[in-house]
């Protein structure tokens, strides 16, 4: 018994001596984070650019940035894709460009008028998005919602022409900016 | 019914009367084992005819009987269930004799009537055995304990899945590999349990004052997946056990081998398993593959009478696919694919491949324990556990990061016992014991994601002590058990910029159990139990924090939460009545204090990614209360009838609402027809059954993103025969799941908002017992 009891209290002792305050963990390096997307609206006739941005640090309060759109105009739209979590920051849409197959974004508008095509095609031919025309007609307001698909059915009828119903993929951003035209 | 103790006082006083017993010196050393599947029967009683002489197994079911007198020629070999085999020792020429005993009511389910001291495993009544293990190789741990009644299991498609005993699971319901806790990260309803099931000889569910000895946070019930002790045959023997199933064209392999060698005993266990896309009635489940590769190793040793030692090494490995159309993005996406009737990215072809998303889990185990007879009536257990456990979680993810997981974690744990136990006066059966559990979890930084659970050392020590008193019709069992829990937490902050924050928790935690059990008649016994215990809450439940994809939800933990209460109360009766009907009932009711869960809030978080509805874990007071009831009625030796329904109720009583991811109700009807012999072949049995599961009605509509599933039924049919050899016996079987091929979803299967549940399934498989 007194043998039992010598085994123990050394089994007790290794695991005593290995007990410290658990190590401070390794942050890891979030660099695929996509923590805020500015859409560029230059006008083709001159004039002042419209940036609409939304810039969410992942603590619940995200800073939208809208715009007001000038009606009948027609403007150039060009997507940045931000990580702010890194310093400095790392551009995004870098990334989204050399995998242009595997990515497409949508906009979806409830303006009336309010018309983006695409300008840009990835190796296939095929439309991403980060590029694109925008067009207004008559004044109004209304909502303007880009989305983001990671692995979309980009051949699927009607997605590239912008219609995401046939889409399906992943959602990586959905952004809603209110949207006047004047 | 034969008494453990009037044999080892009879054994012990005839050594007394030794002194005029020289003539008497001969010595027997032997073996008892199952006939039908070769497993040791313990605590089996071998008498010599005509004295008071004889022994009882032990676990390995040897026995040695010494001071036997020429004279002695008949031996009587029983165990309950088992039908007596009378032994002529005129024909036996030395050596190691083999007894087999065959089942006393074969094609009756085992039923434990015995008043001896049995194991936790023998004791269980709800339990999967080593012949249903081998027949059933093509499933998982939780999938052979679903044929178990009052246990379901929780599903994230055809590849993972972890049991649910009346309605409590995962943190809840600590799962036991060989009597150590399983280390893992068992918080996830996406994890299964890392135990090949084929490495066990027994698969039971403990109760109450059984549950009390293992360290383990539980509310009551524990899984206990026990292997097999090594057999006591010299030559060396073993099983051999293939399968193939045409549901994702999936095949499996197990060797196990073993041997008792003079002075050492040894036993290994290889498993290797692959299939690939599994299908549904009407498509394919595009990566749904699983690759999985096994090995065990047992030793065991007796040093001397009073030192015996045994080592377990098992090593777990696997790859699971997760299906491909259920991983989303937000909110949106989920109720986009809610709206399909074939999930997105389905394919036409079948394929082997495991792509993203994906599991890759190791688990190791290294088990030695020893133990010590200080006398026959008081011995103690030594036992050394650690484990390694390594998840890594792939998610489909821009440009080559699919290949580096989004969650990537280790677990070490040591684990030590000491336990004690004593054979006191009048029956009386006294154990006690220390714990202690190191558990060091880490999450590493390969991700590039902040880990959703933080890392975190635990220490826990636990001690216990219960008393069992058996009488002529009577069992009493008493005990507690407490537990004193440190963690240490470091948690990354998800406030910009990171910084480390670290929470020191102290926690106690406390088991009771009473249970009381009366033999009316042979074969008939009635059981009451009251359990009371507390659960502490777990890391995930309370430091989670961010977003957990597979449910397109933000979890969010809290540290102030505090240990749940629960008390269970369960009344039992079994019996079998005129070898025609057996009856075996489980009713229970489980209220909890504090009862932690995942409520949804009212908040919808508006990310970058899209709106995310927000889950808090929350406590609640609740109760679980539900009956399980099954009936068999033998018609002829041959035909028999069963019946199970299974009833559960899952309520949330301060919000008046009902609590979710409850079992729906269950009814299952089967008949086999098994003939002891046919046309050279041995048990020939053929199964029919009927599996209805009821819709979960008790559910609110803004419960769920949709409303639950319908109810369904499922045919199956088996069909077994063994053919005997000189040297070895050979066991064939081919069963069909979902015979008809219905379309079905169920309410406990997550993939159940993305796809239907598994098609038919044919399953074709050779075990080998040489």
């Amino acid at each position: 018994m007194k043998k039992v009891f010598h085994i123990l209290m050394f089994m007790v002792a290794i695991i005593g001596l290995s007990s410290c305050d658990k190590d401070d963990p390794v942050i890891p390096n979030e660099g695929e984070l996509i923590t805020t997307l500015i859409y560029t609206l230059t006008p083709h006739n001159g004039g002042e650019s419209v940036v609409l941005s939304f810039k969410d640090m992942g603590m619940g309060q995200p800073e939208v940035v809208t715009g007001t759109l000038k009606a009948n105009t027609s403007y150039s739209g060009a997507i940045r894709l931000l990580n702010e979590i890194e310093n400095p920051a790392i551009d995004i849409s870098e990334e989204v460009k050399e995998e242009g197959d595997e990515h497409q974004f949508f906009y979806l508008s409830t303006i009336e008028g309010l018309n983006v095509n695409y300008t840009d095609v990835d190796e296939d031919g095929l439309p991403i998005g980060l590029a694109t025309q925008v067009v207004t007609m008559a004044a109004g307001s209304g909502e303007l919602t880009i989305i983001l698909r990671h692995e979309p059915a980009k051949g699927a009828p009607g997605v590239s022409d912008g219609d995401i119903t046939n889409a399906g993929g992943e959602t990586d951003i959905e952004v809603t900016f209110e949207v006047d035209v004047e | 019914m034969l008494n453990k103790f009037t044999y080892l006082i009879a054994f012990f006083a005839f050594n007394a009367s030794y002194g005029w017993a020289q003539l008497c010196n001969n010595s027997l050393v032997g073996h008892v084992v199952d006939q039908h599947s070769g497993d040791a029967i313990a605590y089996a009683a071998v008498a010599v005819e005509g004295t008071n002489k004889g022994t009882i197994t032990e676990e390995d079911g040897s026995f040695v009987l010494m001071q036997l007198c020429n004279s002695d020629k008949v031996l009587h070999v029983s165990c309950v269930g088992y039908k007596r085999a009378i032994i002529n020792l005129d024909s036996f020429n030395g050596g190691n004799l083999h007894i087999q005993l065959v089942k006393a009511v074969s094609t009756f389910d085992e039923i434990v009537v015995n008043a001896n001291y049995l194991s936790e495993a023998q004791q269980a009544t709800k339990k999967v055995n080593s012949e249903d293990i081998s027949q059933g190789a093509n499933q998982n741990l939780a999938g052979l304990l679903e044929a178990v009644s009052g246990i379901s299991s929780l599903k994230s498609g055809g590849g993972v899945s972890k049991p649910v005993v009346h309605g409590l699971y995962g943190n809840r319901l600590p799962i036991l590999n060989n009597g150590i806790a399983q280390s893992g990260q068992q918080w996830g309803n996406d994890h299964s349990p890392e135990i090949d099931p084929l490495v066990a000889n027994t698969i039971s569910v403990l109760n109450g004052v059984d549950a009390l000895e293992y360290q383990g946070r539980s509310l009551g019930s524990m899984v206990l997946v026990e292997p097999a002790r090594i057999s006591a045959l010299e030559q060396l023997n073993g099983q051999s056990n293939i399968f193939f199933e045409s549901n994702g064209r999936g095949a499996g392999l197990n060797l196990q081998l073993q041997q008792s060698a003079p002075g050492l005993a040894w036993k290994v266990n290889g498993t290797l398993k692959k299939r690939g896309d599994q299908h549904a009635a009407n498509y394919f489940l595009t990566n749904t593959g699983v690759e999985e590769a096994n090995i065990a190793a047992q030793l065991e040793k007796k040093i001397n009478e009073q030192w015996y030692i045994d080592a377990y090494l098992s090593s777990f490995n696997t790859q699971i696919g997760i299906l491909r159309g259920s991983h989303i993005g937000n909110i949106t996406d989920l109720e986009e694919a809610l709206k399909r009737d074939v999930p997105f990215y389905t394919k036409e072809n079948f394929s082997y491949a495991i792509d993203a998303p994906r599991q890759t889990v190791q688990h190791h185990l290294l088990k030695l324990h020893a133990k010590h007879l200080i006398n026959s009536r008081r011995w103690v257990h030594l036992t050394y556990a650690t484990q390694f456990n390594n998840r890594k979680e792939f998610d489909v993810r821009k440009g080559d990061r699919s290949d580096i997981p989004a969650m990537s974690l280790t677990q070490f744990s040591h684990y030590l016992k000491a336990g004690y136990t004593s054979l006191l006066r009048n029956n009386w059966r006294w154990k006690a014991g220390l714990q202690f559990t190191f558990i060091d979890n880490t999450n590493q930084p390969e991700t590039g994601i902040l880990p959703l659970i933080p890392d975190y050392n635990s220490y826990e020590i636990g001690l216990y002590s219960s008393f069992s008193k058996k009488m002529d019709y009577w069992d009493f069992d008493f005990g507690l058990r407490y537990d004193r829990q440190i963690q240490n937490v470091a948690a990354i902050s998800t406030t910009v910029p990171r910084e480390i924050l670290r929470y020191n928790n102290l926690f106690s935690s406390y088991k009771l159990a009473l249970q009381a059990k009366n033999y009316l008649s042979e074969g008939v016994y009635w059981l009451t139990g009251v359990n009371l215990g507390t659960r502490n809450p777990e890391v995930n439940e309370l430091y989670s924090n961010g977003l957990h994809q597979g449910v397109g939800g933000i979890e969010e933990g809290d540290s102030t939460l505090k240990p749940e209460t629960g008390i269970k109360v369960n009344a039992l009766i079994n019996g079998q009545w005129w070898h025609k009907v057996q009856l075996e009932t489980d009713l229970y009711y489980q209220y909890i204090d504090n009862y932690i869960f995942l409520n949804p809030q009212d908040e919808i978080r508006l990310t970058i990614r899209g709106a995310f509805p927000v889950f808090k874990y929350e406590q609640t007071m609740a109760h679980i209360y539900g009956a399980d009831l099954n009936l068999s009625y033998l018609f002829s030796s041959q035909l028999k009838v069963k019946g199970q329904y299974s009833y559960l109720r899952g309520h949330n009583i301060s919000d008046n609402e009902p609590l979710i991811y409850m079992p729906s109700n269950q009814l299952r009807f089967s008949f086999t027809y098994e003939l002891e012999r046919m046309a050279g072949l041995e048990n020939v049995t053929i199964e029919g059954n009927y599996q209805y599961v009821f819709r979960q009605n008790h559910l609110q509509a803004d419960q769920d993103y949709v409303l639950p599933p319908d109810g369904y039924g499922l045919i199956g049919v088996r069909m077994s025969a063994d053919k005997r050899f000189k040297h070895h016996r050979l066991q064939a079987y081919v069963k069909f799941d979902n015979l008809l091929n219905k379309a079905y979803r169920d309410y406990m299967n997550r993939m159940r908002y993305f796809a239907d549940d598994l098609g038919r399934n044919a399953v074709i498989g050779l075990n080998i017992y040489f």
